[in-house]
Protein backbone atom coordinates (compact mmCIF):
# COMPACT_ATOMS: atom_id res chain seq x y z
CA UNK A 1 0.00 0.00 0.00
CA UNK A 2 2.62 2.46 1.11
CA UNK A 3 4.51 1.87 -2.10
CA UNK A 4 1.78 3.23 -4.31
CA UNK A 5 2.45 6.62 -5.73
CA UNK A 6 -0.64 8.42 -4.56
CA UNK A 7 -0.41 7.22 -0.98
CA UNK A 8 3.15 8.30 -0.45
CA UNK A 9 3.03 10.89 2.33
CA UNK A 10 6.38 12.32 1.27
CA UNK A 11 4.75 13.42 -1.95
CA UNK A 12 1.64 14.60 -0.14
CA UNK A 13 3.60 16.91 2.09
CA UNK A 14 6.15 17.96 -0.48
CA UNK A 15 6.56 21.71 -0.91
CA UNK A 16 5.49 21.43 -4.53
CA UNK A 17 2.81 24.02 -3.84
CA UNK A 18 5.32 26.84 -3.38
CA UNK A 19 3.77 29.90 -4.98
CA UNK A 20 5.51 30.08 -8.30
CA UNK A 21 4.83 32.47 -11.15
CA UNK A 22 1.90 30.84 -12.77
CA UNK A 23 1.68 30.95 -16.50
CA UNK A 24 -1.65 30.48 -18.13
CA UNK A 25 -0.34 28.43 -21.00
CA UNK A 26 -2.83 25.92 -22.25
CA UNK A 27 -0.41 23.05 -21.82
CA UNK A 28 0.35 23.73 -18.16
CA UNK A 29 -3.32 24.06 -17.33
CA UNK A 30 -4.26 20.84 -19.06
CA UNK A 31 -1.73 18.97 -16.94
CA UNK A 32 -3.69 19.77 -13.79
CA UNK A 33 -6.37 17.24 -12.97
CA UNK A 34 -9.60 18.42 -14.51
CA UNK A 35 -11.65 17.56 -11.48
CA UNK A 36 -10.36 16.96 -8.02
CA UNK A 37 -11.32 16.95 -4.37
CA UNK A 38 -13.27 20.12 -3.69
CA UNK A 39 -12.78 21.33 -0.13
CA UNK A 40 -15.27 23.57 1.65
CA UNK A 41 -12.87 24.46 4.48
CA UNK A 42 -9.56 25.00 2.77
CA UNK A 43 -8.80 27.99 0.57
CA UNK A 44 -9.36 27.17 -3.10
CA UNK A 45 -6.38 26.41 -5.33
CA UNK A 46 -5.10 29.30 -7.43
CA UNK A 47 -7.31 30.01 -10.42
CA UNK A 48 -6.17 29.68 -14.02
CA UNK A 49 -5.15 33.36 -14.30
CA UNK A 50 -2.90 35.51 -12.13
CA UNK A 51 -3.61 39.11 -11.21
CA UNK A 52 -1.88 40.77 -14.18
CA UNK A 53 -3.45 38.37 -16.61
CA UNK A 54 -6.85 39.05 -15.11
CA UNK A 55 -6.38 42.81 -15.46
CA UNK A 56 -5.30 42.60 -19.10
CA UNK A 57 -7.85 39.97 -20.11
CA UNK A 58 -10.85 41.62 -18.50
CA UNK A 59 -9.97 44.91 -20.19
CA UNK A 60 -9.32 43.16 -23.51
CA UNK A 61 -12.60 41.28 -23.26
CA UNK A 62 -14.49 44.58 -23.66
CA UNK A 63 -12.92 44.92 -27.12
CA UNK A 64 -13.87 41.43 -28.29
CA UNK A 65 -17.29 42.27 -29.81
CA UNK A 66 -15.55 44.76 -32.10
CA UNK A 67 -12.11 43.27 -32.68
CA UNK A 68 -12.73 39.60 -32.09
CA UNK A 69 -10.56 37.21 -30.07
CA UNK A 70 -7.42 38.71 -31.57
CA UNK A 71 -4.10 40.20 -30.56
CA UNK A 72 -5.53 43.66 -31.37
CA UNK A 73 -8.14 43.21 -28.66
CA UNK A 74 -5.39 42.07 -26.28
CA UNK A 75 -3.16 45.05 -27.09
CA UNK A 76 -6.06 47.48 -26.62
CA UNK A 77 -6.92 45.78 -23.36
CA UNK A 78 -3.34 45.99 -22.10
CA UNK A 79 -3.33 49.70 -22.89
CA UNK A 80 -6.68 50.19 -21.10
CA UNK A 81 -5.37 48.37 -18.05
CA UNK A 82 -2.33 50.64 -17.94
CA UNK A 83 0.24 48.22 -19.30
CA UNK A 84 2.49 48.54 -22.31
CA UNK A 85 1.31 46.92 -25.54
CA UNK A 86 4.23 44.52 -25.30
CA UNK A 87 2.91 43.11 -22.03
CA UNK A 88 0.52 40.90 -23.99
CA UNK A 89 3.60 38.67 -24.23
CA UNK A 90 2.66 37.60 -20.73
CA UNK A 91 -0.08 35.61 -22.39
CA UNK A 92 1.80 33.03 -24.44
CA UNK A 93 -1.28 31.70 -26.18
CA UNK A 94 -2.54 35.12 -27.20
CA UNK A 95 -6.02 34.91 -28.56
CA UNK A 96 -6.67 31.49 -27.02
CA UNK A 97 -6.08 32.96 -23.56
CA UNK A 98 -8.74 35.51 -24.34
CA UNK A 99 -11.11 32.73 -25.40
CA UNK A 100 -10.32 30.82 -22.25
CA UNK A 101 -11.03 33.95 -20.22
CA UNK A 102 -14.45 34.06 -21.85
CA UNK A 103 -15.08 30.37 -21.13
CA UNK A 104 -13.96 30.55 -17.51
CA UNK A 105 -15.81 33.76 -16.61
CA UNK A 106 -19.05 32.64 -18.31
CA UNK A 107 -18.80 29.32 -16.49
CA UNK A 108 -18.19 31.00 -13.14
CA UNK A 109 -21.25 33.19 -13.71
CA UNK A 110 -23.41 30.06 -13.55
CA UNK A 111 -22.85 29.83 -9.79
CA UNK A 112 -24.85 33.01 -9.23
CA UNK A 113 -27.57 31.87 -11.64
CA UNK A 114 -27.85 28.52 -9.91
CA UNK A 115 -28.51 30.29 -6.61
CA UNK A 116 -31.40 32.17 -8.23
CA UNK A 117 -32.79 28.93 -9.62
CA UNK A 118 -32.38 27.28 -6.23
CA UNK A 119 -34.34 30.11 -4.62
CA UNK A 120 -37.05 29.67 -7.26
CA UNK A 121 -37.35 26.03 -6.20
CA UNK A 122 -36.78 24.41 -9.60
CA UNK A 123 -36.40 20.68 -10.15
CA UNK A 124 -32.97 19.28 -11.04
CA UNK A 125 -33.88 18.51 -14.65
CA UNK A 126 -35.25 22.01 -15.21
CA UNK A 127 -32.20 23.52 -13.60
CA UNK A 128 -29.92 21.64 -16.00
CA UNK A 129 -31.86 23.08 -18.92
CA UNK A 130 -31.94 26.58 -17.44
CA UNK A 131 -28.20 26.61 -16.69
CA UNK A 132 -27.33 25.28 -20.14
CA UNK A 133 -29.48 28.01 -21.64
CA UNK A 134 -27.88 30.60 -19.38
CA UNK A 135 -24.44 29.52 -20.55
CA UNK A 136 -25.47 29.70 -24.22
CA UNK A 137 -26.77 33.21 -23.60
CA UNK A 138 -23.33 34.02 -22.22
CA UNK A 139 -22.09 33.78 -25.81
CA UNK A 140 -24.61 36.35 -27.02
CA UNK A 141 -22.36 39.41 -26.79
CA UNK A 142 -19.50 37.78 -28.67
CA UNK A 143 -21.63 35.69 -31.02
CA UNK A 144 -20.39 37.33 -34.23
CA UNK A 145 -16.84 36.35 -33.25
CA UNK A 146 -17.74 32.93 -31.95
CA UNK A 147 -17.28 30.85 -35.11
CA UNK A 148 -13.75 32.19 -35.36
CA UNK A 149 -13.21 31.35 -31.70
CA UNK A 150 -14.45 27.81 -32.27
CA UNK A 151 -11.94 27.47 -35.10
CA UNK A 152 -9.11 28.56 -32.79
CA UNK A 153 -10.28 26.15 -30.09
CA UNK A 154 -10.20 23.34 -32.64
CA UNK A 155 -6.49 23.87 -33.37
CA UNK A 156 -4.67 20.72 -32.27
CA UNK A 157 -2.57 22.35 -29.56
CA UNK A 158 -5.65 23.91 -27.95
CA UNK A 159 -7.98 20.92 -28.21
CA UNK A 160 -7.03 19.37 -24.83
CA UNK A 161 -7.56 22.64 -22.94
CA UNK A 162 -10.82 23.29 -24.80
CA UNK A 163 -12.15 19.83 -24.03
CA UNK A 164 -11.16 20.24 -20.41
CA UNK A 165 -13.13 23.47 -20.25
CA UNK A 166 -16.12 21.71 -21.80
CA UNK A 167 -15.83 18.91 -19.24
CA UNK A 168 -15.68 21.41 -16.39
CA UNK A 169 -18.66 23.28 -17.79
CA UNK A 170 -20.94 20.25 -17.93
CA UNK A 171 -19.66 19.05 -14.56
CA UNK A 172 -20.51 22.43 -13.07
CA UNK A 173 -23.96 22.40 -14.66
CA UNK A 174 -24.81 18.99 -13.22
CA UNK A 175 -23.34 19.77 -9.82
CA UNK A 176 -24.97 23.19 -9.55
CA UNK A 177 -28.27 21.64 -10.57
CA UNK A 178 -28.07 19.42 -7.52
CA UNK A 179 -27.61 16.10 -9.30
CA UNK A 180 -26.29 13.56 -6.80
CA UNK A 181 -25.71 10.53 -9.07
CA UNK A 182 -22.35 8.85 -8.41
CA UNK A 183 -22.87 5.68 -10.44
CA UNK A 184 -22.07 5.15 -14.14
CA UNK A 185 -24.81 7.64 -15.03
CA UNK A 186 -22.34 10.25 -13.76
CA UNK A 187 -20.44 9.64 -17.01
CA UNK A 188 -23.39 9.28 -19.38
CA UNK A 189 -24.99 12.45 -18.05
CA UNK A 190 -21.87 14.47 -18.63
CA UNK A 191 -21.22 12.95 -22.04
CA UNK A 192 -24.74 13.59 -23.30
CA UNK A 193 -24.83 17.14 -21.97
CA UNK A 194 -21.47 17.84 -23.67
CA UNK A 195 -22.86 16.66 -26.99
CA UNK A 196 -26.03 18.73 -26.55
CA UNK A 197 -24.13 21.82 -25.55
CA UNK A 198 -21.66 21.67 -28.45
CA UNK A 199 -24.49 21.12 -30.92
CA UNK A 200 -26.56 23.98 -29.53
CA UNK A 201 -23.56 26.30 -29.48
CA UNK A 202 -22.87 25.64 -33.16
CA UNK A 203 -26.55 26.02 -34.02
CA UNK A 204 -26.67 29.34 -32.22
CA UNK A 205 -23.90 30.88 -34.35
CA UNK A 206 -26.26 30.73 -37.35
CA UNK A 207 -29.46 31.55 -35.49
CA UNK A 208 -31.04 34.86 -36.56
CA UNK A 209 -34.40 34.38 -34.83
CA UNK A 210 -35.48 36.94 -32.22
CA UNK A 211 -34.15 36.11 -28.75
CA UNK A 212 -32.67 32.92 -30.21
CA UNK A 213 -36.04 31.19 -30.09
CA UNK A 214 -34.83 28.62 -32.64
CA UNK A 215 -31.82 27.74 -30.50
CA UNK A 216 -34.05 27.33 -27.48
CA UNK A 217 -36.36 25.00 -29.43
CA UNK A 218 -33.31 23.10 -30.69
CA UNK A 219 -32.00 22.72 -27.14
CA UNK A 220 -35.40 21.58 -25.89
CA UNK A 221 -35.61 18.91 -28.61
CA UNK A 222 -32.13 17.57 -27.76
CA UNK A 223 -33.03 17.36 -24.06
CA UNK A 224 -36.26 15.52 -24.85
CA UNK A 225 -34.45 13.04 -27.11
CA UNK A 226 -31.87 12.22 -24.45
CA UNK A 227 -34.63 11.83 -21.89
CA UNK A 228 -36.52 9.36 -24.10
CA UNK A 229 -33.39 7.42 -24.93
CA UNK A 230 -32.36 7.29 -21.29
CA UNK A 231 -35.71 6.02 -20.10
CA UNK A 232 -35.80 3.38 -22.86
CA UNK A 233 -32.33 2.22 -21.82
CA UNK A 234 -33.42 2.18 -18.20
CA UNK A 235 -36.47 0.06 -19.03
CA UNK A 236 -34.35 -2.48 -20.88
CA UNK A 237 -31.95 -2.68 -17.95
CA UNK A 238 -34.80 -3.13 -15.50
CA UNK A 239 -36.34 -5.89 -17.62
CA UNK A 240 -33.01 -7.70 -17.89
CA UNK A 241 -32.29 -7.62 -14.17
CA UNK A 242 -35.85 -8.67 -13.32
CA UNK A 243 -35.66 -11.62 -15.72
CA UNK A 244 -32.28 -12.69 -14.39
CA UNK A 245 -33.32 -12.59 -10.74
CA UNK A 246 -36.64 -14.33 -11.53
CA UNK A 247 -34.70 -17.08 -13.35
CA UNK A 248 -32.34 -17.57 -10.43
CA UNK A 249 -35.27 -17.72 -8.01
CA UNK A 250 -37.11 -20.31 -10.14
CA UNK A 251 -34.00 -22.50 -10.16
CA UNK A 252 -33.61 -22.04 -6.39
CA UNK A 253 -37.22 -23.06 -5.86
CA UNK A 254 -36.48 -26.28 -7.79
CA UNK A 255 -33.70 -27.00 -5.28
CA UNK A 256 -30.71 -26.06 -7.43
CA UNK A 257 -27.80 -25.16 -5.15
CA UNK A 258 -27.20 -21.73 -6.63
CA UNK B 1 -0.73 -3.10 6.79
CA UNK B 2 1.66 -4.59 9.32
CA UNK B 3 -0.61 -4.86 12.37
CA UNK B 4 -3.41 -6.63 10.62
CA UNK B 5 -1.20 -9.11 8.87
CA UNK B 6 0.65 -9.79 12.09
CA UNK B 7 -2.71 -10.49 13.62
CA UNK B 8 -3.92 -12.87 10.98
CA UNK B 9 -0.75 -14.80 10.36
CA UNK B 10 -0.17 -16.22 13.88
CA UNK B 11 -3.78 -17.28 14.24
CA UNK B 12 -3.79 -18.96 10.89
CA UNK B 13 -0.53 -20.77 11.48
CA UNK B 14 -1.64 -21.93 14.91
CA UNK B 15 -4.79 -23.32 13.45
CA UNK B 16 -3.08 -25.08 10.60
CA UNK B 17 -0.61 -26.72 13.00
CA UNK B 18 -3.45 -28.14 15.04
CA UNK B 19 -5.08 -29.95 12.19
CA UNK B 20 -8.24 -30.86 14.09
CA UNK B 21 -8.55 -28.28 16.80
CA UNK B 22 -11.06 -28.86 19.52
CA UNK B 23 -13.80 -26.32 19.62
CA UNK B 24 -12.46 -24.94 22.90
CA UNK B 25 -9.02 -24.42 21.39
CA UNK B 26 -10.53 -22.81 18.35
CA UNK B 27 -12.66 -20.52 20.41
CA UNK B 28 -9.61 -19.48 22.35
CA UNK B 29 -7.79 -18.59 19.18
CA UNK B 30 -10.68 -16.73 17.74
CA UNK B 31 -11.20 -14.83 20.95
CA UNK B 32 -7.54 -13.92 20.78
CA UNK B 33 -8.11 -12.72 17.26
CA UNK B 34 -11.09 -10.62 18.18
CA UNK B 35 -9.55 -9.06 21.26
CA UNK B 36 -6.28 -8.19 19.62
CA UNK B 37 -7.95 -6.76 16.60
CA UNK B 38 -10.12 -4.43 18.62
CA UNK B 39 -7.50 -3.35 21.12
CA UNK B 40 -4.31 -3.25 19.09
CA UNK B 41 -5.37 -2.70 15.55
CA UNK B 42 -7.50 0.43 15.50
CA UNK B 43 -4.97 3.00 16.63
CA UNK B 44 -2.26 3.10 13.98
CA UNK B 45 1.12 4.32 15.23
CA UNK B 46 0.43 7.88 14.16
CA UNK B 47 -2.83 8.14 16.05
CA UNK B 48 -0.76 8.81 19.16
CA UNK B 49 -0.47 12.37 17.93
CA UNK B 50 -3.97 13.83 18.30
CA UNK B 51 -5.39 15.55 15.26
CA UNK B 52 -6.56 18.45 17.38
CA UNK B 53 -4.34 21.51 17.45
CA UNK B 54 -2.60 21.86 20.75
CA UNK B 55 -4.31 24.68 22.67
CA UNK B 56 -1.36 25.04 25.06
CA UNK B 57 0.91 25.94 22.21
CA UNK B 58 -0.33 29.27 20.91
CA UNK B 59 0.43 29.56 17.24
CA UNK B 60 1.08 33.05 15.89
CA UNK B 61 -2.10 32.77 13.87
CA UNK B 62 -4.43 32.39 16.85
CA UNK B 63 -5.25 36.10 16.88
CA UNK B 64 -6.86 35.92 13.46
CA UNK B 65 -10.60 35.40 13.72
CA UNK B 66 -11.08 32.99 10.77
CA UNK B 67 -9.35 29.61 11.06
CA UNK B 68 -6.12 29.62 9.13
CA UNK B 69 -6.12 26.66 6.83
CA UNK B 70 -3.48 25.79 4.32
CA UNK B 71 -4.61 25.39 0.73
CA UNK B 72 -4.54 21.78 -0.38
CA UNK B 73 -1.82 21.04 -2.88
CA UNK B 74 -2.61 19.37 -6.18
CA UNK B 75 -1.04 16.15 -4.89
CA UNK B 76 -3.14 16.26 -1.74
CA UNK B 77 -6.34 16.85 -3.67
CA UNK B 78 -5.47 14.02 -6.04
CA UNK B 79 -4.84 11.78 -3.04
CA UNK B 80 -8.14 12.69 -1.39
CA UNK B 81 -9.98 12.13 -4.67
CA UNK B 82 -8.47 8.71 -5.11
CA UNK B 83 -9.25 7.87 -1.46
CA UNK B 84 -12.93 8.63 -1.84
CA UNK B 85 -13.12 6.96 -5.24
CA UNK B 86 -11.51 3.70 -4.13
CA UNK B 87 -13.52 3.64 -0.89
CA UNK B 88 -16.78 4.03 -2.75
CA UNK B 89 -15.81 1.25 -5.16
CA UNK B 90 -14.82 -0.95 -2.22
CA UNK B 91 -18.05 -0.46 -0.31
CA UNK B 92 -20.06 -1.00 -3.48
CA UNK B 93 -18.26 -4.31 -3.95
CA UNK B 94 -18.81 -5.24 -0.30
CA UNK B 95 -22.57 -4.68 -0.45
CA UNK B 96 -22.76 -6.74 -3.63
CA UNK B 97 -20.67 -9.57 -2.16
CA UNK B 98 -23.01 -9.83 0.82
CA UNK B 99 -26.09 -9.48 -1.39
CA UNK B 100 -24.92 -12.40 -3.50
CA UNK B 101 -23.86 -14.54 -0.51
CA UNK B 102 -26.85 -14.04 1.75
CA UNK B 103 -29.54 -16.18 0.01
CA UNK B 104 -27.17 -19.13 -0.40
CA UNK B 105 -25.61 -19.01 3.06
CA UNK B 106 -28.90 -18.34 4.83
CA UNK B 107 -30.65 -21.00 2.75
CA UNK B 108 -28.27 -23.61 4.12
CA UNK B 109 -27.91 -22.23 7.64
CA UNK B 110 -30.81 -20.00 8.64
CA UNK B 111 -29.24 -19.11 11.99
CA UNK B 112 -26.70 -16.95 10.12
CA UNK B 113 -29.41 -14.64 8.83
CA UNK B 114 -29.04 -11.93 11.52
CA UNK B 115 -25.26 -11.88 11.06
CA UNK B 116 -25.42 -11.56 7.28
CA UNK B 117 -28.11 -8.91 7.60
CA UNK B 118 -26.05 -6.99 10.15
CA UNK B 119 -22.93 -7.03 7.96
CA UNK B 120 -24.91 -6.06 4.88
CA UNK B 121 -26.61 -3.18 6.67
CA UNK B 122 -23.28 -1.79 7.83
CA UNK B 123 -21.80 -2.04 4.33
CA UNK B 124 -24.86 -0.35 2.84
CA UNK B 125 -24.50 2.53 5.30
CA UNK B 126 -20.78 2.83 4.42
CA UNK B 127 -21.67 2.94 0.74
CA UNK B 128 -24.20 5.72 1.25
CA UNK B 129 -21.63 7.61 3.34
CA UNK B 130 -19.09 7.51 0.53
CA UNK B 131 -21.69 8.24 -2.14
CA UNK B 132 -22.54 11.41 -0.26
CA UNK B 133 -18.86 12.34 0.19
CA UNK B 134 -18.09 11.73 -3.50
CA UNK B 135 -20.92 14.02 -4.48
CA UNK B 136 -20.13 16.66 -1.88
CA UNK B 137 -16.45 16.89 -2.75
CA UNK B 138 -17.09 16.63 -6.48
CA UNK B 139 -14.94 13.56 -7.01
CA UNK B 140 -15.30 11.49 -10.14
CA UNK B 141 -16.66 8.02 -9.34
CA UNK B 142 -14.67 5.05 -10.60
CA UNK B 143 -15.06 4.49 -14.33
CA UNK B 144 -14.99 0.71 -13.80
CA UNK B 145 -18.16 0.72 -11.70
CA UNK B 146 -19.91 -1.91 -13.88
CA UNK B 147 -16.82 -4.14 -13.84
CA UNK B 148 -16.58 -4.03 -10.03
CA UNK B 149 -20.31 -4.77 -9.79
CA UNK B 150 -20.01 -7.90 -11.91
CA UNK B 151 -16.80 -9.09 -10.25
CA UNK B 152 -18.08 -8.55 -6.70
CA UNK B 153 -21.35 -10.35 -7.40
CA UNK B 154 -19.42 -13.19 -9.01
CA UNK B 155 -17.03 -13.42 -6.06
CA UNK B 156 -19.84 -13.43 -3.51
CA UNK B 157 -21.88 -15.97 -5.40
CA UNK B 158 -19.03 -18.38 -6.16
CA UNK B 159 -17.67 -18.41 -2.60
CA UNK B 160 -21.19 -18.94 -1.24
CA UNK B 161 -21.67 -21.89 -3.61
CA UNK B 162 -18.49 -23.42 -2.16
CA UNK B 163 -20.06 -23.35 1.29
CA UNK B 164 -20.30 -21.28 4.43
CA UNK B 165 -16.60 -21.67 5.29
CA UNK B 166 -15.55 -20.38 1.87
CA UNK B 167 -18.00 -17.50 2.11
CA UNK B 168 -16.56 -16.57 5.50
CA UNK B 169 -13.01 -16.97 4.19
CA UNK B 170 -13.94 -14.53 1.44
CA UNK B 171 -15.14 -12.06 4.08
CA UNK B 172 -11.98 -12.64 6.08
CA UNK B 173 -9.71 -11.99 3.09
CA UNK B 174 -11.61 -8.96 1.84
CA UNK B 175 -11.93 -7.32 5.25
CA UNK B 176 -8.23 -7.91 6.00
CA UNK B 177 -7.26 -6.05 2.85
CA UNK B 178 -9.84 -3.35 3.46
CA UNK B 179 -8.67 -2.88 7.04
CA UNK B 180 -5.07 -2.45 5.85
CA UNK B 181 -6.21 -0.12 3.15
CA UNK B 182 -8.18 2.12 5.51
CA UNK B 183 -5.27 2.13 7.95
CA UNK B 184 -2.92 3.31 5.21
CA UNK B 185 -5.32 6.09 4.29
CA UNK B 186 -5.80 7.21 7.88
CA UNK B 187 -2.05 7.19 8.39
CA UNK B 188 -1.49 9.38 5.32
CA UNK B 189 -4.23 11.79 6.42
CA UNK B 190 -2.80 12.04 9.93
CA UNK B 191 0.60 12.78 8.44
CA UNK B 192 -0.94 15.61 6.44
CA UNK B 193 -2.55 16.93 9.62
CA UNK B 194 0.73 16.64 11.54
CA UNK B 195 2.56 18.56 8.82
CA UNK B 196 -0.03 21.34 8.93
CA UNK B 197 0.16 21.60 12.70
CA UNK B 198 3.93 21.73 12.55
CA UNK B 199 3.67 24.75 10.27
CA UNK B 200 1.16 26.45 12.57
CA UNK B 201 -1.92 25.89 10.44
CA UNK B 202 -5.24 24.76 11.81
CA UNK B 203 -7.20 21.69 10.83
CA UNK B 204 -10.76 22.17 9.63
CA UNK B 205 -13.85 20.31 10.78
CA UNK B 206 -14.19 18.81 7.32
CA UNK B 207 -10.89 17.00 7.68
CA UNK B 208 -11.47 15.90 11.24
CA UNK B 209 -14.84 14.47 10.29
CA UNK B 210 -13.33 12.63 7.35
CA UNK B 211 -10.70 11.01 9.55
CA UNK B 212 -13.32 10.14 12.16
CA UNK B 213 -15.55 8.56 9.50
CA UNK B 214 -12.69 6.51 8.12
CA UNK B 215 -11.77 5.28 11.60
CA UNK B 216 -15.33 4.28 12.41
CA UNK B 217 -15.72 2.43 9.13
CA UNK B 218 -12.34 0.74 9.50
CA UNK B 219 -13.37 -0.55 12.94
CA UNK B 220 -16.64 -1.89 11.59
CA UNK B 221 -14.86 -3.67 8.75
CA UNK B 222 -12.47 -5.31 11.20
CA UNK B 223 -15.49 -6.40 13.24
CA UNK B 224 -16.69 -8.26 10.15
CA UNK B 225 -13.28 -9.90 9.98
CA UNK B 226 -13.76 -11.17 13.53
CA UNK B 227 -17.25 -12.43 12.75
CA UNK B 228 -15.91 -14.32 9.75
CA UNK B 229 -13.13 -15.93 11.79
CA UNK B 230 -15.65 -16.87 14.50
CA UNK B 231 -17.74 -18.60 11.85
CA UNK B 232 -15.07 -21.01 10.67
CA UNK B 233 -13.52 -18.92 7.92
CA UNK B 234 -10.24 -20.68 8.55
CA UNK B 235 -11.77 -24.12 8.11
CA UNK B 236 -12.29 -23.42 4.42
CA UNK B 237 -10.42 -25.79 2.16
CA UNK B 238 -7.93 -24.73 0.87
CA UNK B 239 -7.89 -21.66 3.08
CA UNK B 240 -4.51 -20.33 1.94
CA UNK B 241 -5.48 -20.51 -1.71
CA UNK B 242 -8.88 -18.87 -1.30
CA UNK B 243 -7.69 -16.02 0.88
CA UNK B 244 -4.51 -15.59 -1.14
CA UNK B 245 -6.36 -15.26 -4.42
CA UNK B 246 -9.04 -12.98 -2.99
CA UNK B 247 -6.53 -10.76 -1.24
CA UNK B 248 -4.44 -10.43 -4.37
CA UNK B 249 -7.61 -9.57 -6.30
CA UNK B 250 -8.54 -6.95 -3.71
CA UNK B 251 -5.10 -5.38 -3.89
CA UNK B 252 -5.31 -5.22 -7.66
CA UNK B 253 -8.79 -3.73 -7.57
CA UNK B 254 -7.70 -1.10 -5.03
CA UNK B 255 -4.69 -0.22 -7.16
CA UNK B 256 -6.83 0.20 -10.26
CA UNK B 257 -9.67 2.08 -8.54
CA UNK B 258 -7.27 4.63 -7.10
CA UNK B 259 -6.34 5.54 -10.66
CA UNK B 260 -9.32 4.96 -12.93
Amino acid sequence: MSTTRCCNPRILNSPEDKPKPKSSSATSSSKMPARSFHSYDHPPPPGPFNETERAILSAAYAHVPQHGFTSEALALGARDAGYLDISTNLLPNGSFDLIRWHLVTRRDALVQKSKELEAAGMRTGDKVFALTWERLMGNRDVLVQWQEALAIMAQPSYVPASLKELAQLVDDIWFLSGDTAVDPSWYTKRASLSAIYVGAELFMTNDRSPDFADTRAFLRRRFDEVGEFGSALGSVGEWLSFTASAGVNVLRSKGAPI
Amino acid sequence: MAPSRALIRPTASLLSHARTPTSALLRQHTRLASTTSSSELPPPPQSASPPLPDPTHPSPTNQLPPPKLKALTAAQRAFLSSCLRVNQAGELAATLIYTAQTPLVVGREPHLKPLMQHMYDQEASHLSTFNALIHRHRVRPTALYPLWSVMATGLGWSTAVLGREAAMACTEAVETEIGNHYNAQIRALLEMVAAWEEEGYEVGAEFRELIGTLRRIRDEELEHLDHAVEHDAQKAEPHWLLTGVIRAGCKGAIWVSERV
